[in-house]
């Protein structure tokens, strides 16, 4: 009841202030340009490919299209364009006189958080299951190959953006800045988190070109270690687009840890604090 | 029955950040409200009368001391579903239409659609605004936003109703149908909280009133015992003779205002009872006798400068 009506207020403002039409909008522009790039590809190989009579090579050709739709540019640009539009919600629902009334109203603070935490969720989910699931139509029916393990990505870009999400709440609630919020995620989705995760990648490798201090080495596997792996999961998102083996689900894990950490903190606050 | 019990209820805000200052916003308030009243709480800007209000709607937390309302203590959810909400200042999304603005906080007061179906539009009515409905708020004037809050407040049918300034920015007429919403609202049974210093208005319709200082509780009562000031009473007679005003100057210490009023400082009733038969014995018309009341506005600023 309550989570319906946060959602439905979420939703409202998103039309009211035209983000609806945007997001769409814009999809519907992603779309029509990869319809256009698939009918007329220029991209030899992949042409090729695609063209290709036997079904190993169609369904590898197929496989790394769709791999390069999720692939890490877009998924930044798509995530990030859902983190700047849902980052006012909690400043706005702080603005004086209108959290007096959420809070007059028979609501705990606990339930106002969760509902607000899933109706962003829900709201991003729509969005991609349109644009996704359009895309993988699209591309299924052009090449005959329905790769249904595409869909997965929906629900893995959701989850990424879940985790960076509970950061928007957080920083929402501490400052109540829309502008600070959206300035400290996306510094913290991008360059921060990949930086750590190119850091980490190297850690891993046997090459030991750069040298970094034992410390200050320890210093970057910490923050790797507890900051959310957005880029790790976009690689989880990959392999099961492509049909490859994951290594270690530890990134997804300890992902899903910092959003719990997120959400408890602002819950924490949340009920403490007088408005 | 108390619907609002409050006991020694203290807020200290920090005054700046980090330096461990106090503003003290409240001071030990306690006082009770009955079911059915119509109370006003008064007090000068800043004497912590929202401050109060927020504290009872768990929207701010007191420092020291206990509040209950319907014998729930008020950091209870459940105890909000049957409480109403006007806040000052209220402010709404600015592209919903009144319409959506009573939806969506009906929603949270735990409304369903099909019991906002039915309501929605009645309380429009109610507070004159049912032609306004599907228009978007940030077309309202500030008096119209003020009855959609009040419309707003009333939606879930609320045993308890606190209004902060509801009547700020509202026109005369405007403020008139207010008060008889709210005196309809107190015939209905329900419990009404004022918060205001629109003191003429007060005293219209409230039953009784509690007066904050600085955060200090420092009066509190019926109107009528706080606006009447003593045993003196006003004598509205027909044309007195000469030795008859000297006879009430001299025996009765009366002051006389002219041939026809005359004001008189008693110890009782008999004596009340006793001038009236001097004067029927002596063949003068009473006109009228009444006691003494000063505004609740002169009580209030008297009060209020005695403690400053
Ligand atoms: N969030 C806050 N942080 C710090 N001080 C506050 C806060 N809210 C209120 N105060 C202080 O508490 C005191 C009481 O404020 P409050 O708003 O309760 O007064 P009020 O009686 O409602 O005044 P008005 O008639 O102007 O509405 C004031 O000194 C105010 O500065
Ligand atoms: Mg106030």
């Amino acid at each position: 009841m309550v989570l319906y009506a946060f959602i439905k207020g979420i939703f409202r403002e998103a039309l009211a202030k035209k983000i609806l039409l945007t997001i769409f909008g814009f999809f519907t522009l992603i779309i029509v340009l990869l319809i256009f790039a698939i009918t007329n590809s220029t991209v030899d190989g992949l042409q090729m490919m695609l063209e290709s009579k036997s079904e190993g090579g169609l369904k590898e050709a197929v496989m790394m299209l769709q791999s390069g739709i999720v692939s890490g540019i877009p998924m930044f640009m798509l995530i990030a364009s859902m983190l700047i539009i849902t980052s006012s919600f909690v400043p706005d629902m702080l603005k004086k006189g209108h959290i007096d009334l959420i809070l007059s109203k028979p609501i705990s603070r606990t339930k106002i958080i969760i509902g607000h935490f899933m109706a962003g969720i829900i709201l991003v989910f729509v969005s991609f299951l349109f644009l996704l699931g359009i895309i993988w139509l699209i591309v299924s029916l052009k090449t005959g190959y329905w790769n249904v393990n595409f869909l997965y990505s929906i629900l893995w870009f959701t989850l990424i953006f879940a985790v960076l999400y509970s950061a928007v709440i957080l920083i929402g609630i501490l400052s109540r800045s829309s502008i600070l919020t959206i300035i400290i995620n996306l510094l913290l989705f991008f360059p921060v988190s990949w930086l750590l995760y190119l850091a980490n990648r190297y850690f891993e490798s046997d090459q030991k070109g750069i040298v970094f201090g034992p410390v200050a080495e320890a210093l970057l596997k910490f923050l790797y270690q507890i900051l959310p792996k957005a880029w790790n999961m976009q690689d989880m998102c990959d392999a099961y687009v492509t049909h490859s083996a994951i290594t270690s689900y530890q990134p997804l894990i300890s992902s899903l840890l910092f959003m719990a950490v997120m959400l408890s903190v602002s819950i924490w606050y949340f009920n403490k604090k007088d408005y | 029955m108390n619907v609002i019990e409050i006991n020694g209820i203290t807020k200290n805000y920090p005054a700046k950040k980090f330096s461990g200052d106090k503003i003290k916003a409240l001071d030990n308030v306690s006082f009770k409200v009955g079911s059915g009243e119509i109370f006003g709480l008064l007090g000068p800007n800043g004497a912590g009368k929202t401050t109060l209000v927020k504290i009872l709607l768990g929207i701010t937390f007191s420092s020291a001391g206990k509040a209950t309302i319907f014998e729930k203590p008020v950091t209870d959810v459940n105890i909000k579903r049957k409480i109403g909400y006007l806040p000052e200042n209220h402010q709404y999304p600015n592209y919903l239409t009144g319409e959506q603005v009573i939806d969506y906080f009906g929603r949270l007061s735990g409304l369903s659609k099909s019991d906002l179906d039915k309501t929605t539009y009645k309380y429009l009515k109610i507070v004159g605004m049912d032609e306004w409905g599907t228009t978007k708020i940030k077309k309202y004037s500030k008096g119209m936003m003020q009855r959609l809050g009040l419309a707003q407040a009333m939606i879930s049918n609320p045993d308890l109703i606190f209004l902060d300034e509801p009547t700020d920015g509202v026109d005369p007429i405007g403020r008139k149908e207010i008060r008889d919403v709210l005196l309809e609202l107190k015939n209905q049974g329900k419990t009404i909280f004022l918060n205001s210093h629109l003191l003429s208005e007060i005293e219209l319709i409230c039953d009784r009133v509690a007066i904050l200082n600085k955060g200090a509780l420092i009066k509190e009562g019926s109107v009528e015992d706080i606006t009447t000031t003593g045993n003196r009473y006003i004598f509205n007679t027909s044309d007195l003779a000469d030795d008859m005003m000297n006879k009430l100057l001299m025996e009765y210490k009366s002051t006389v205002n002219g041939r026809n009023e005359f004001a008189c400082n008693v110890n009782s009733v008999e004596d009340v009872n006793k001038i009236i038969d001097y004067l029927r014995s002596s063949g003068i018309l009473i006109h009228g006798v009444n006691r003494e009341k000063s505004s609740l506005e002169s009580m209030f600023i008297n009060l209020i400068e005695q403690k400053n």
